[in-house]
């Protein structure tokens, strides 16, 4: 449960939470992607209130403008790495070529232009943690929100991870917030804020 | 809908698939493979009066003759008059009526003969002989004093073309001869004679008209070609146009004797066909079903990731609805497998007695008739589409049901770490 957080993130900032397991960090996460309604408050997204709209219309929002990390990849894994960074243009309008084309940019960007067919089980953590941020990227979203992204990695697939969170940022302008119990993650990060039982206090990193 | 992910989700699950494919397999087939069973013997009941272009053989039962003499009708053949005749044509639904005068024969020498008289003009009943010619010509409409045999008749009796037969003192020249056995077993006769010819015969014999009011246009068997769908119907109104002595053989009169396993599938093999659609719909549910829990996070994921609750629900119908399809087409091949299987079954179909042309108290007249031919199993068009229709709603109807479920799934739970 949260109780009177109140924040803001910049356009193309780099925003670390920290907290242990049960703060909250991660009920903030869904609710700041719309995947949780707030029980009372509001989330204002580029100057809109989306906290009252209803759930195809988030589904819409976050297809347009968010990009999700999971701990857990939550890859599919019948589909291959490309089809994988696909998956949230299935229900878009384009051409079955243009879709692939974008899946592929996204997934050399990420250093796995050599795995596209590959489906999750043939790969490793880091490589799926990978495929899973070049299909938060497909949608060119302005937006990334990552719960744990390097939880599940070994240190040098993690440093690995930080380092495309890093250059997105830098080089693409993209804003991302990074929920996690880990320093060195939040060391990468610009700006830094803290969750203990529900509350958020500034400084982090 | 995505093909690609449609497509992997079958193909790269297959213990599921394969579950699902199989129930519906199982219902589709079961019902295309009874319902082919069914339309064989339905064809096979139709094969003895098909033979000779009738939809229905019409007799009546009339008195034994009083002595065994010269030309007489066996009493299953007793005459059908003019106006009744008449009233026959005009039943709605009939087509065309093929007259005969049927009669047996038993000269003075003890040689007996069964003689059939037929309209050579039509194309109903057992003028259609003249597809079994073998030698001469057949009989044509203005034809007098002529006949043509049965040829192994006429071996026997060592008579070719060109000889002279005698019935009841009238001289006829043989002018062909046929393989009667190639019309099957009923309207089968030694010597076939021109319609007119017989009824003048008969009209003129003391013996027939001792029991019976023979008149001189009157026939004693009808063939009767009827709209197929409105045999039964025809079949009933001759019947109570002939009266209580009616002999009526018809497809169904046939079916009635063929086979008891046969009258339990025609009678009850759509509802099993439908019982075993019902199962491939439990097993199409039980197998999404239990995908839906497996995939609760890939759902969980599709809403994340931006996908609306119609994308939702059209990709998990549609992929119902594939399963379904497919297990619908693995299904007709198994039916088409097993009717290629039935289609080497042969169907022996009992010939009623009155239809036999021997007395019983001659040799052979008293041996049961019988009629066998292989049995034409054919899955039909209509099955065909009603299968697959029923498939097709299955899937929806499981896949809509499966996926109004999964899109109540709430992704901010099925996507936690912990």
């Amino acid at each position: 449960m949260l109780r009177g957080v109140s924040l803001s993130f910049e356009a193309g900032s780099f925003t670390s939470i920290m907290g242990r397991s049960g703060s909250g960090k991660t009920t903030l996460l869904h609710l700041l992607s719309a995947l949780e309604a707030p029980t009372s408050g509001s989330i204002h997204f580029e100057g809109e209130e989306i906290s009252g709209r209803d759930e195809d219309s988030l589904a819409l929002w976050r297809r347009n403008h968010i990009g999700l990390v999971f701990q857990a990849f939550h890859l599919i894994p019948t589909l291959s790495a490309l089809e994988n960074v696909a998956f949230p243009l299935y229900p878009v309008k384009m051409a079955a070529e243009e879709r692939r084309e974008r899946a592929r940019v996204r997934l050399e960007q990420v250093g796995l232009g050599h795995r596209l067919d590959h489906r999750p089980s043939r790969l490793s953590g880091g490589e799926q943690q990978r495929v899973a941020i070049a299909r938060a990227l497909v949608n060119r979203p302005t937006l990334i929100l990552a719960d744990e992204p390097t939880g599940n990695l070994d240190k040098k697939s993690g440093e690995e991870i930080l380092a495309i969170f890093k250059r997105l940022n830098e080089e693409e302008g993209v804003a991302i917030i990074v929920i996690t119990h880990d320093s060195t993650v939040a060391s990468v990060a610009r700006q830094g804020y803290s969750m203990v039982d529900g509350r958020l206090e500034e400084g982090g990193s | 809908m995505r093909l690609s992910y449609l497509a992997a989700e079958l193909v790269k699950r297959p213990r599921r698939s394969i579950a699902a494919l199989l129930s519906m397999a199982f219902g589709v087939a079961l019902l295309l493979s009874l319902q082919a069973y069914s339309t064989g013997y339905r064809l096979a009941a139709r094969a003895p009066l098909a033979e000779i272009g009738a939809d229905i053989a019409a007799q009546r039962q009339g008195k034994v003759p009083v002595a065994f003499e010269g030309i007489l009708f066996p009493h299953s053949t007793a005459p059908i008059h003019r106006d009744e005749i008449d009233a026959i044509k005009r039943i709605p639904g009939v087509e065309d009526i093929g007259e005969s005068v049927f009669f047996w024969d038993f000269e003075a020498d003890k040689s007996f003969l069964v003689a059939l008289g037929l309209d050579p003009a039509s194309t109903t009943g057992p003028a259609r002989l003249k597809t079994a010619l073998l030698q001469g010509r057949f009989l044509a409409p203005a034809d007098h004093d002529v006949a043509v045999a049965d040829a192994t008749w006429a071996k026997d009796k060592k008579l070719s073309v060109g000889s002279r037969v005698t019935i009841a003192g009238r001289s006829l020249q043989l002018v062909g001869l046929v393989d009667t056995s190639r019309i099957g077993q009923i309207a089968n006769a030694n010597l076939y004679i021109p319609v007119s010819d017989a009824r003048a015969l008969a009209h003129a014999a003391k013996n027939v008209m001792a029991v019976h009011d023979f008149r001189a246009d009157d026939a004693n068997i009808l063939f009767i070609k009827a709209n197929q769908a409105e045999v039964d119907k025809v079949a009933s109104a001759v019947g109570a146009i002939l009266g209580k002595q009616a002999l009526i053989s018809s497809a169904r009169s046939f079916s009635a004797v063929i086979d008891q396993a046969y009258g339990l599938v025609d009678r009850f093999g759509f509802l099993v066909g439908l019982a075993g659609l019902l199962v491939a719909l439990v097993g199409l549910l039980r197998s999404i079903g239990s995908a839906l829990r497996e995939r609760r996070r890939d759902i969980g994921l599709m809403r994340a990731v931006g996908w609306s609750r119609g994308n939702v629900i059209v990709q998990l119908t549609s992929e119902a609805v594939a399963l379904a399809l497919a297990g619908a087409a693995l299904g007709f091949a198994l039916a088409e497998s097993a009717t290629w299987a039935l289609s080497s079954m042969r169907v022996t179909i009992p010939v009623p007695w009155e239809l036999s042309p021997t007395p019983h108290f001659l040799p052979g007249g008293a041996l049961p008739m019988a009629v066998t031919i292989p049995l034409a199993a054919r899955v039909e068009a209509g099955a065909t589409i009603l299968a697959f229709g029923l498939a097709i709603l299955s899937g929806l109807l499981v896949g809509l049901w499966v996926s109004r479920r999964a899109t109540r799934i709430r992704p901010a739970e099925v996507l936690r770490s912990e």
